[in-house]
């Protein structure tokens, strides 16, 4: 257990890595406030779903089945299979977090975003620090949550916030923390399949299709690496 | 109606989020699996911005001059030069808004 002082600067390295990620979820976050808005929820509601919900993809996905009447059981059906690479993720940092006492596991399990996953994964037992997992997490969803009030605010004053291509701005922050990884060609095939699939399963109207896409992906790496065995 | 959604979204994705994290989970996880699960950043997030980039607002658009493949383009070749991953974010928005404009 570190000591208090250590447990801030752990806190204050881990607020500092995510802030590029949280300037750069701006405008999903602007997104997400307003389509809220645009949906005829209340103010409250729309921060509620950042608050409480705490997935951008799911939360603009719900938002626009309610808009188009869905009911209540394929709404959760669709965010259960929308959010479900968050098992991955769990399954990934199993081994670092499973250990922890009950409150930290909770608190930080609420806090695993894509976001959170990217920064924290590569750390093994000996290089992770909870209170570092911690100044991540935390750090997004305070700037989630700003963000999202800012869209709320502003949704009620300009319409037509989601034809401004404003998802853009995942896109820009996944492919800046990917295109670094892609180094060997395992990674090269995984990503290449899991890009192809990604498309044609939505094409095709899959709700599974970013995690069957991913699922796919890993597979096709993991497969090429296994039969260069290591040579590359 | 809506609050009830909103608590049980919430619920949903939590659970997502836990399950694994459960050490009453009887469960080890193979060398196989670590290395399987090693390609999810790179698999996961790929997959995330595959429909943004060539479906948006849900028709397929495979054109050269589509402005999220040319700010995709411009990201990479930005965060390859620079190692910087905020500059290549907030450049390649820069040019993803200017291409949007110009070729609307």
């Amino acid at each position: 257990m570190p000591s208090p002082p250590l447990a801030r600067q752990a806190f204050l390295h881990g607020a500092i890595a995510i802030l590029p990620l949280s300037v750069a979820v701006a405008p999903w976050g602007l997104l997400a406030g307003s389509m809220a808005i645009e949906a005829n929820l209340s103010a409250w509601q729309g921060q509620g779903l950042s608050a409480i919900v705490f997935a951008g993809a799911a939360q603009l996905v719900a938002i626009g089945m309610l808009k188009g009447g869905a009911n209540l059981f394929s709404i959760l059906l669709t965010t259960l299979l929308l959010t479900s690479q968050h098992l991955l993720y769990g399954l990934s940092m199993r081994p670092v977090l499973s250990g922890l006492p009950t409150r930290w596991r909770l608190g930080l399990g609420f806090l695993l975003t894509d976001e959170f996953f990217a920064l924290t994964s590569h750390h093994d037992q000996q290089q992770f620090n909870r209170w570092y997992a911690l100044g991540v997490g935390l750090t997004f969803y305070v700037a989630w949550n700003l963000f999202t009030l800012a869209g709320i605010v502003l949704g009620q004053n300009i319409p037509h916030l989601d034809q401004l291509g404003l998802d853009f701005s995942i896109v820009a922050t996944f492919v800046a923390l990917i295109a670094p990884l892609v180094r060997n060609l395992p990674t090269v095939v995984c990503v290449a399949v899991s890009l192809f699939c990604s498309v044609l399963f939505s094409y095709w109207h899959w709700e599974t299709a970013l995690v069957a896409a991913g699922l796919l992906g890993m597979a096709a790496g993991f497969v090429c690496q296994k039969f260069s065995g290591g040579r590359l | 109606m809506i609050w009830l959604l909103i608590f049980a979204m919430g619920a949903v994705v939590f659970l997502n989020r836990y399950a694994f994290l459960e050490p009453r989970l009887p469960l080890r996880l193979s060398s196989n699996a670590r290395q399987f699960l090693g390609f999810a950043v790179p698999g996961m997030l790929t997959a995330i911005c595959g429909p943004i980039i060539f479906l948006p607002e849900h028709q397929l658009d495979l054109s050269p001059l589509n402005p999220y493949l040319l700010g995709s383009l411009v990201a990479i070749a930005l965060v390859l030069l620079t190692r910087s991953v905020l500059l290549s974010m907030l450049a390649s928005m820069l040019i993803f808004f200017l291409l949007r404009s110009w070729l609307a």
